[in-house]
């Protein structure tokens, strides 16, 4: 554990006047600050009372000096978690350093990320007058200048995508505009853009949080939209691939699993070969999902990619021994063939003319093309009256493409009920859309045929729902004497796909189900330079997570091949998944612009059923318009832009938080103040009216960092002629709370009334006021200055303030000085001279005791705090700073209300009683 | 209002119709190309933009604040003779 001499919590003027001074002392300081550059709020000021100097060449000496003391080592972007009072005075604290996910050494605080970087947010240095982005350093001046990415978490979208997708990313990019950069992060997984931007099931649609709202966000089809506007100007990937690596890597299967582990390791340099067995390329894409799902084009075009980079794809290529594979120079191989097998029915009459393997039916339709009546395996059948029996996602594919090749009638046979369906519901609907009747509870018992051999009925039997089976799912349970018949022409059997089993050489073995045994996580199988993916080891599953096999794949196939452990090997480096309740609770009310993720416009009439497309694409205005709509639940949407841009290479998004513990012979406490929140006073309009803003946000638009080109009004831009300021928001007034004077909010306005009298000469500025505070040196003759610039002070309380429709705002007040008369006046913009309350945090650094009395530390002596809730001083008038703890002092506003000089006088005196303590604790040590 | 503030007394003025600062925030990436567009023909005020968009003025200022915070736009020189400054696009190669 690492031991210092002090503790200082907050790195504000107190807090850096602390620290520095005890470094001074030749003390050893760890002074700790949450924000991401030191310096607190004064570096955010522009000039300072009562003498105008600069705020930033008052603050940025002492905050340069802050981190480079010898003495002193300054964590940002940490915070102190808690505070424990050890046996003999001295204490442990917990210090949580939070990831920047930045290299602070090789930051150099150029500012490209911030450039590049996607997402916008309200900016807290400029008090929400202006954004932000995502990847941020906090102002001009910080310190040190280095950049923060803001990350609350994953975005749920991105968490739950199985093919390793950044959803939120591409999401973000093309609200940007930046459709290729959608593109090319998406290919950063997998080949398959265009596949995966139709025929994903989209768990992320499903985990959307606005969702909850109004509706998802239709991320998949914005993928598509992607991978569209890429493919209609662009025939490859353009991507570059590293020279040759002299190693080569066999995949036998060219399904979705298969390509992307191609695509990947390729990308690294490896010379990849595909095997597959299939006439044509793409697996389950190209023989299996109907066309109108996804046309052939797509999966060609997504295909390409892959060749396009020197993947070899050799078609009618059945592989049967790998040992052939290892003795032709393959250093590893991949087998990913999938589950081509379709599950027979079981029952008698199933080698009956008609009835037909759901996957064999699939194939047959792809590879023969139409509805061509030679290709068509309806087009012998007696009025094309079809049975499909299943629940699956290949019954609603079977069902959907038997009614394009002209059933009459499609009816699906399922032995559960609809809830209990393992297909997605959107393909029901779609199925159910297309005229496909549904028969729920029936199991079929015999397939019946004529003499000739041919199906004529399917007997069934119905069935009623038990108890949950292994699946989770309620147990069909026949129902005697049920039986019943539904006269057909043809049967189709979905009812299961299988793996292919140990049919590969080389001692490569098989679980039960005939699917690969392969570790769940290496993906290694019992033959070390055999790797095993997709479906055919996990048996039938979908696309999405095929892919996202494939990728584990490579990277497993990739570490093997040099050298490096597999076991523990984390592919991607998610942080939690963001609490959707958090992320809705950001917004008070929601506006929504684009289409929601479920819609498919116009459920086609069954006469015009095709093998065309079904689904329309997003139009540019509707894709940019619904990616507009994105919730930034994560905030970052690990677009991966800064990553691109950094020139140093400094981004590092997979950091992680780390908590130290420490040992320190004192504690400042240097907490500061928070603002009071001027929208508790509804009668000023604050956060209603645009041109109400606080005096905190006046300093912003005075200051030379400011975030408009000058003092501007928020509610259109117009240079004020006419400004108002209302004294006392928040302070001294019980009906909020807070009888407290916050002593610096006259002298801040009356140099603003001097500032904005500079900037803008033409403007007249009238404060409303009860009385002046300004004792001290030179504050009254600053005071008196202001008003012989021609600043108006006005006497009486503000009733109330009212906005006309040009955003002007009408103030109604009294006006005591001259007869107490109620007056009204017009102004461009108010300003609320806003007072301080006490900051909260502070209680939470030695814990809060379990019987409700107030605040205490787990050693049981206890931080006291005064009646207004900032830190009590125990003994204020002889030894300013001393807290109730012996060893934990106080500096500045985290004990009550003062300017920029007291606060620095604070924490001298606070300094000087932390040496008197460590001082006496040698002493006694020694004793 | 934060935890400290009690909730204050008094009837309380109706809210005016208006959207959350975080929501239009983020919008500026998405508005960007719409901004531009506007600016095209020209440079405008604020309260042109915010027409020729068909959103508030208050939208429209932290849409153009924010992008000429990170160099999409700058005011015209000549300051605001009618109160107002104008805006122009920043000439630049990235797609908008």
């Amino acid at each position: 554990m690492t031991t210092y001499d002090a503790l200082v919590v907050g790195s504000g003027i107190a807090g850096m006047e602390s620290a520095l001074k005890l470094g001074d002392m030749g003390y050893k300081v760890l002074l700790v600050e949450k924000e991401a550059s030191v310096g607190g709020r004064m570096i955010l000021l522009s000039k300072v009372f009562p003498t105008l100097d600069c705020a930033s060449c008052i603050s940025t000496p002492k905050m340069a000096a802050s981190i480079h003391h010898p003495n002193v080592t300054a964590m940002t972007y940490a915070e102190v978690d808690g505070i424990e009072r050890l046996d003999g005075g001295r204490f442990k604290a917990k210090v949580r350093q939070k990831p920047r996910f930045v290299d602070e050494a090789a930051c150099t605080g150029c500012q490209q990320c911030e450039l590049a970087c996607t997402v916008a947010v309200p900016d807290q240095f400029n008090y929400d007058l202006v954004a932000r982005r995502a990847a941020y350093i906090a102002f001009p001046q910080a310190v040190p200048k280095k950049a923060v990415i803001e990350r609350q978490g994953t975005s749920p979208c991105s968490y739950t995508c199985p093919a390793g997708i950044k959803a939120h990313g591409y999401v973000s990019l093309i609200r940007s505009g930046e459709y290729e950069k959608a593109f090319q992060l998406v290919l950063e997984a997998t080949p398959l853009v265009g596949t995966l931007g139709r025929a994903c099931y989209a768990p992320c649609e499903g985990e959307c949080t606005r969702g909850s709202l109004e509706g998802s966000l239709p991320i998949r089809r914005l993928k598509r939209f992607a991978a569209d506007t890429h493919y209609a100007s662009e025939s490859g990937p353009h991507v570059e691939v590293p020279p040759t690596n002299g190693k080569r890597v066999a995949v036998v299967g060219s399904g979705p699993a298969g390509l992307t582990a191609a695509w990947q390791l390729a990308r690294r340099g490896y010379a990849v070969k595909i095997f597959e067995a299939a006439p044509v390329a793409g697996g389950f894409l190209r023989i299996a999902l109907p066309a109108y799902r996804l046309p052939a084009e797509v999966v060609e075009q997504d295909i390409a990619n892959v060749t396009a980079i020197g993947v070899e794809i050799a078609t009618n290529a059945r592989v049967t021994d790998v040992e052939t594979l290892r003795k032709d120079g393959y250093d590893a191989v991949l087998l990913a063939t999938g589950t081509p097998r379709s599950t027979p029915l079981g029952v008698p009459g199933e080698k009956l003319e008609g009835v037909y393997g759901g996957l064999d039916f699939l194939r047959a339709v792809r590879l023969a093309g139409t509805a061509a009546a030679a290709d068509n395996p309806l087009a012998d059948r007696h009025g094309k009256r079809v049975v499909v029996v299943g629940g699956c996602n290949v019954a609603m594919d079977a069902a959907r493409t038997a009614v394009r090749l002209g059933a009459t009638e499609t009816t699906i046979a399922y032995r559960r009920g609809r809830e209990e369906m393992p297909a997605h519901t959107a393909e029901v609907e779609d199925a159910e859309r297309d005229g496909v009747r549904f028969s729920f509870l029936v199991a079929p018992v015999e397939v019946i045929g004529d003499t000739a051999g041919r199906v004529t009925d399917l007997r069934c039997r119905r069935m009623a729902l038990g108890k949950p089976d292994a699946s989770g799912r309620r147990r069909p349970e026949p129902i005697a004497g049920s039986d019943f018949t539904i006269p057909c022409d043809a049967v189709v059997a979905a009812v299961g796909m299988a793996a292919k089993g140990a049919v590969y050489g080389g001692g490569v073995a098989a679980n039960e189900n005939g699917t690969l045994a392969a570790d769940k996580q290496t993906l290694q199988t019992n033959v070390p330079w055999v790797f095993a993916a997709g479906d055919a080891t996990t048996g039938a599953s979908d696309i999405t997570r095929a892919v996202g096999q494939g990728r584990r794949a490579a990277h497993m196939i990739d570490r093997w091949l040099n050298g490096m452990p597999l076991a523990d090997f984390e592919l991607d480096s998610l942080l939690e998944v963001v609490d959707k309740n958090k992320v809705t609770s950001r917004q008070s009310a929601y506006a929504r612009h684009g289409i929601h993720g479920g819609v498919v416009e116009g459920p086609a009439p069954a006469a015009a059923l095709t093998f065309d497309e079904i689904e329309a694409p997003l139009t540019e205005e509707q894709a940019r318009n619904s990616a507009g709509d994105c919730l930034d639940c994560g905030v970052c949407s690990e677009c991966q832009e800064c990553v691109k841009a950094c020139p140093s290479d400094a981004i590092h998004l997979d950091m992680k938080e780390h908590v130290e513990e420490v040992e320190v012979g004192a504690v400042v406490v240097a907490t500061g103040y928070k603002l009071f929140t001027a929208d508790a006073k509804p009668e000023y309009g604050f956060g209603r009216y645009k041109n109400v803003i606080t005096g905190t946000q006046m300093d912003r638009l005075l200051a030379p960092t400011r975030p408009f080109n000058t003092v501007l009004r928020p509610g259109d831009g117009k240079v004020p002629e006419r400004i108002a300021y209302v004294m006392c928001t928040g302070s001294r007034d019980e009906t909020v709370g807070n009888p407290l004077c916050s002593r610096f909010c006259c002298m801040y306005s009356i140099k603003q009334n001097q500032l904005v009298m500079g900037a803008l000469p033409l403007a007249e500025v009238t404060v409303h006021y009860m009385d002046m505070r300004a004792a001290g040196k030179r504050y009254d003759e600053f005071y008196e200055s202001a008003k012989a610039m021609g600043a108006t002070y006005v006497k009486g309380r503000i009733a109330r303030i009212t906005e006309k429709p040009d955003g002007n705002l009408i103030l109604r007040y009294e006006d005591i000085e001259h007869g107490g008369s109620i007056e009204e006046a017009e102004y461009d913009m108010v300003v609320l001279a806003v007072g301080v309350q006490p900051n909260r945090d502070a209680e939470k650094l030695f814990g809060i005791a379990a019987d409700g009395e107030g605040p205490r530390s787990p050693a049981g002596a206890g931080l006291e705090f005064d009646e207004y809730h900032y830190v009590a001083e125990v003994d204020e008038d002889l030894s300013p700073g001393k807290t109730s703890i012996p060893g934990v002092f106080v500096a500045g506003t985290a004990s009550g209300a003062k300017d920029i000089a007291d606060s620095i006088v604070h924490a001298g005196a606070a300094v000087a009683q932390v040496a008197a303590h460590l001082e006496a604790a040698k002493k006694e040590a020694v004793a | 209002m934060s935890a400290e503030t009690p909730t204050p007394r008094g009837p309380l003025a109706p809210a005016a119709p208006s959207r959350d600062p975080r929501e239009i925030v983020r919008e500026e990436t998405f508005m960007r190309r719409r901004v531009l567009d506007v600016l095209a023909d020209g440079p405008h005020t604020v309260p042109e933009i915010a027409e020729a968009l068909g959103r508030p003025a208050h939208e429209a200022m932290f849409w153009v604040m924010g992008l000429r915070r990170y160099g999409w736009i700058t005011e015209t020189p000549g300051g605001a003779p009618d109160g107002y400054f104008r805006y122009q696009a920043v000439e630049r190669e990235v797609r908008r």
